[in-house]
């Protein structure tokens, strides 16, 4: 219990301090894809599971710890990835995203996190239960794409990092757009971890490194895993209403650590201030959540669980749940941000004409 | 001219949009003051506007998570 309370609160501290000063946000970076045309955070979680997959598959060949892929619940992947995407749009940030503004004081945030604790525990042990399972029963064969294709998994990776070496170099070319910053006001250490931007290459390695220790230090505990959102936070809230203590894991403080080390670097760098949203944005950032939890309770994971681990074990739950998480995210995004935008470009141009 | 756009309270990417509205309102050379608290707007607008060509004549922390900062219309468009 003590070890699983200090490594999983370390490890989450760890993630939720890096993702609040690097600016980690995986709903912006879907949704930038589309409507601003960059790519930038998309490359970022590319760079972040390559490098989480050579650490874990390095750690799996010295035999730390056995990972069986299992089935592939296809048509629960899909279709509960896609209610994700939409979900984490109307909720103004994935399940972590939502965890770490939650530790910046945004409430808006701890209205989305309850809706989201709340139908995930519905979906994994409430009354959408037997939804939830008989979605999921649809299964094909094996999860390991390695396995399906006969191809062993280092082809892969290496096949990954190049790509994402490429990326890397193409991206770090390209003429620098001088961005005015803030005149700093401190220096040395405070300056990077309190005040400098960081780079979201940078940022993503850290996650990367960060997605590997989640391995050994989860599997010491008894929970084979990695980095892992969805599960602990409906098991806080499954925990808080029926009392039953085995519902308390590793991945419980991890979630609980997010919140601390993003509440921790906000307060050192006066980026913490309680924040209440407007009546809309609540209601919107409520239903948001529940929609995310209730598509990453049927898709088996979020942006970091399917998103960020499980297509870096190479599994195609991972890859398909990352293409229809960004459709859903996308699709959303031509509802709130995009149509409203046409529509009044439309109606000025209307007033134009008859004016 | 100087114009201001209060976007506290507002979270991200709505501070950025209402910006890319309000600027489109304004001649070239005159000030957009943003007023934001959304800490992910402190990258997304000095990027979007750096991008665009605009100048930054004025960018702070006013207190804990509030900023401001001024966009002045590039001269181009």
């Amino acid at each position: 219990m003590i070890q699983m309370l200090i490594t999983g609160l370390i490890c989450g501290i760890l993630l939720g301090f890096v993702m609040q000063r690097g600016r980690f946000c995986l709903t912006g970076g879907f949704r930038d894809m589309y409507i601003a045309k960059d790519n930038r955070m998309f490359y970022a979680l590319l760079i972040a599971i390559a490098v989480q997959s050579v650490g874990v598959f390095a750690l799996i060949q010295f035999g730390v710890f056995e990972f069986s892929a299992g089935a592939f619940p296809w048509l629960a992947v899909i279709v509960g990835s896609f209610i994700f995407g939409i979900g984490i749009v109307l909720a103004g940030g994935c399940a972590t995203g939502t965890w770490y503004r939650a530790g910046e004081g945004l409430l808006g945030s701890w209205i989305a996190l309850f809706g989201y604790m709340a139908m995930s525990a519905i979906m994994k042990s409430g009354p959408l239960m037997p939804v939830n399972t008989s979605i999921q029963s649809v299964q094909l064969g094996s999860n390991s794409i390695s396995e399906t294709t006969g191809i062993p998994t280092w082809i892969f990776i290496v096949v990954l990092v190049t790509i994402v070496a490429a990326i890397v170099i193409r991206e770090l070319k390209k003429p620098k757009v001088f961005i005015p910053q803030m005149k700093p006001k401190r220096t040395g250490l405070s300056h990077l971890l309190f005040e400098k931007r960081w780079h979201p290459f940078f940022t993503a390695t850290l996650v990367g490194i960060i997605a590997i220790l989640a391995w050994p230090l989860s599997v010491a505990t008894g929970r084979i895993g990695g980095l892992g959102i969805t599960t602990p936070s409906a098991n806080i809230l499954q925990f808080l209403v029926t009392g039953d203590q085995t519902l308390i894991n590793w991945g419980v403080f991890l979630v609980l650590g997010i919140f601390l080390g993003s509440f921790i670097a906000a307060k050192a760098s006066r980026e913490f201030r309680f924040r209440m949203p407007d009546a809309k944005t609540g209601i919107t950032s409520f239903i948001g959540g529940n929609v995310m939890g209730f598509g990453a309770s049927l898709a088996g994971g979020c942006s970091i669980g399917n998103g960020l681990v499980m297509t870096a074990m190479m599994t195609w739950q991972g890859w398909v749940a990352l293409l229809f998480m960004i459709l859903g995210t996308w699709t959303a995004s031509y509802f709130v941000f995009v149509r409203p935008r046409i529509k009044k470009t439309v109606a000025s141009a209307t007033t134009v004409t008859t004016a | 001219m100087k114009k201001t756009l209060e976007v506290m309270g507002q979270v991200c990417p709505f501070p950025l949009i209402e910006a890319k509205k309000e600027i489109e309102d304004i001649g070239s050379g005159d000030e957009l003051v943003i007023n934001f608290d959304c800490t992910q707007a402190t990258e997304s607008i000095p990027r979007w506007a750096a991008e665009e060509g605009h100048t930054i004549t004025n960018y702070e922390q006013l207190s804990d998570a509030a900023w401001t900062i001024t966009v002045q219309k590039n001269s181009l468009v």
